[in-house]
């Protein structure tokens, strides 16, 4: 009964200052409908159940299995990759694919690169995104509005229309073929989107929070900081998680972009198609180890992941 | 001395607003601008104001207007089947409930891997002789041959098959952010619909789509924007070939800016694809959104 009460009475005053910042309290009425949906739509029939445990097996299946074909061909003998007719699993394992594809010039060098452009251009989308964000939703003015409408205008941008001028802008500061350029074009790409989930963010936290911290002296900076910051750090660490995938995985920026010394590696993916010939087993090992690293990063961060992706979607 | 909120609030967006402006809207005025010139593809060659004379040759060339058309029946067919999937997929979660957390995380591993790797991945599955889809429908025996569906050789097809990686890599996204929309659904009026006798149909298309509504609008949008931009995968599949059969805009225009050194006409091209963009969201936004008109 207590437990109920406090709910209750928590969802209704969000915001105790002073308490440990009550942002949870705003997620329980949540938490409590979801309780009653599952009520709604789950389904309760063992003999239903059975038939949809089958129906997402078949699904899985069928969806997880590019990508393991993918595996599997990473580890066959590059003759046997290309055998007709070809084979699911590989008739000998062997890692020749892998010596090949990380062995060839270019292809370690592009890896740092492509860490390099992603971390400069996350800090680049954090740094702008968060003050911005936060000067969106706390302080409801025109401007703020008109910017983030914006902001989203530019996410309509087709990339090929603004590759080329941005190319040349940066060729003419100096910036040709450095990853500096690079992460500045991908930051076009995911400051818009981070400004976005930023705003959902500081949208949950309720505002007497900084109140509290001004009237104790606080500036609006220093709650900000202090403050505001730390209660949304798991949604910065979302928003870093997007910013970060968004520059690891593009492709037509990099390539308009880079020459030889920053070019990244989805470019060198590229390229194994047109200068080596149809090498496959090494476009497959190599597209393998650029993947992996960041599948398993979302499978230990799932939970927050989920969190970025659909809270703008859902808010609407 | 305090400054206003406003101001405040002002000094917190100047830089974003800045790094837009700079990075986005300078180079977006560059392309409009090029639009309006006949350049020389070669630095500092010549640059000759022709007024709207490439918006004309675009509008007058066969390669333009039927990119056009790709463009939109690739974004339709991503955009619907992947709707129809995701929608499904969430369906299936809720019916299944938390039970079923663990594969709802694994179902979202396409979502992290690179357009550039996914149309390489299903080039590989669908190509002629050593594909692995032929040969499989070969043995289970739909197909008389392996090679008798040119996934990607096939003209009249391959803008369908282009589209595969694309659908694959993000009904995911599609599945989550509507599987999000359907937790949200009061369970009590499911629960009153079904005392009323609705059947699953009629619950589906009378009560859970329109609830979803808004959701369902931002998801279509988001999606249709990203598929209509398609790029990568297009490019490491067929390179808009063959005959054209699957080059879209961004192909085009990045064909005609690289490849043939048109930089006016590749401008004048992008201005108007993202005209068209920018009218389709925004009536995409206030038909099927319609904020307020629900409640």
């Amino acid at each position: 009964m207590r437990v109920a009460e406090r709910t209750t009475h928590d969802a209704g005053t969000p915001a105790r200052a002073g308490a440990v910042p009550s942002v949870p309290a705003a997620v329980v009425p949540l938490r409590r409908r979801r309780g009653t949906n599952r009520e709604g739509l789950e389904a309760g029939r063992r003999s239903t159940r059975t038939l949809l445990w089958v129906l997402l097996a078949a699904a899985m299946v069928l969806y997880g299995f590019p990508f393991l074909y993918l595996l599997f061909t990473s580890f066959k003998t590059p003759i046997d990759t290309i055998a007709v007719p070809p084979t699911i699993l590989p008739k000998e394992w062997t890692l020749e694919n892998y010596a090949n594809a990380l062995g060839r010039s270019g292809v370690p060098a592009s890896f740092i690169n492509s860490i390099q452009t992603a971390i400069i251009s996350t800090v680049l989308s954090l740094v702008l995104a968060v003050p911005a964000a936060y000067g969106i939703t706390r302080y409801k003015t025109l401007s703020g509005r008109i910017f983030i409408m914006a902001a989203l205008v530019t996410r309509m941008v087709p990339p090929v229309a603004i590759g080329i001028p941005l190319a040349s802008m940066m060729a003419s500061m100096g910036l040709a073929d450095t990853p500096i350029a690079l992460s500045i074009a991908h930051t076009t790409i995911s400051l818009p989107l981070s400004i976005w989930l930023m705003s959902s963010f500081f949208e949950a936290v309720p505002k007497d929070l900084e109140e509290a911290a001004t009237v104790d002296g606080c500036s609006r900076l220093g709650a900000l900081w202090r403050v505001v910051i730390p209660v949304v750090s798991g949604g910065i660490a979302v928003t870093a998680i997007f910013a970060f995938l968004a520059s690891w995985n593009e492709f037509l920026f990099a390539l308009l972009m880079t020459a030889i010394r920053s070019q990244t590696t989805p470019v060198v993916i590229a390229n194994f198609q047109t200068q080596f010939g149809l090498d496959w087993g090494s476009m497959t090992a190599l597209a393998a180890v650029y993947s992996i690293p960041v599948i398993l990063l979302t499978l230990l961060l799932q939970r927050r992941i989920v969190a970025g992706m659909t809270l703008g979607a859902v808010k609407g | 001395m305090r400054i206003s909120d406003r101001r405040f609030a002002l000094f917190l967006m100047t830089p974003a607003a800045l790094f837009l402006a700079v990075f986005v809207a300078f180079p977006l005025f560059r392309l409009v601008a090029d639009s309006f010139f006949k350049i020389s593809p070669i630095a500092g060659g010549p640059r000759d104001f022709v007024g709207l004379d490439n918006y004309f040759r675009a509008f007058a060339s066969e390669a333009f207007t039927g990119a056009g058309w790709r463009t939109l029946a690739y974004t339709l067919v991503v955009v619907s089947l992947e709707f129809a999937l995701g929608l499904g997929m969430a369906l299936l979660f809720t019916m299944l409930g938390r039970s079923s957390q663990i594969w709802r995380t694994v179902f979202m591993y396409p979502l992290m891997i690179a357009p550039i790797v996914a149309g390489l991945l299903w080039k590989f599955l669908m190509i002629d002789n050593f594909g692995l889809i032929g040969t499989l429908l070969h043995q289970a025996g739909i197909l008389s041959n392996p090679n008798q569906i040119g996934w990607l050789s096939d003209p009249g097809i391959v803008l369908y098959s282009v589209a595969i990686p694309d659908i694959w890599l993000t009904t995911s996204f599609m599945c989550l952010v509507l599987f999000a929309g359907l937790q949200n659904i009061p369970g009590d009026l499911i629960e009153a619909a079904r005392l009323d006798g609705a059947r699953a149909p009629a619950l589906l298309f009378r009560i859970i789509l329109p609830l979803l509504r808004p959701v369902i609008a931002v998801a279509l949008v988001v999606r249709g924007i990203d598929a209509a931009r398609a790029f990568d995968t297009i490019l490491i599949q067929t390179n808009g070939g063959p005959q054209s059969a699957s080059e879209t805009m961004s192909l085009l225009i990045y064909r005609t800016m690289i490849r043939f050194g048109d930089p006016g006409l590749a401008s004048a091209m992008g201005t108007i694809y993202l005209l068209a963009m920018l009218a389709v969201a925004f009536f995409a936004v206030a038909t099927i959104w319609r904020p307020g008109k629900d409640n």
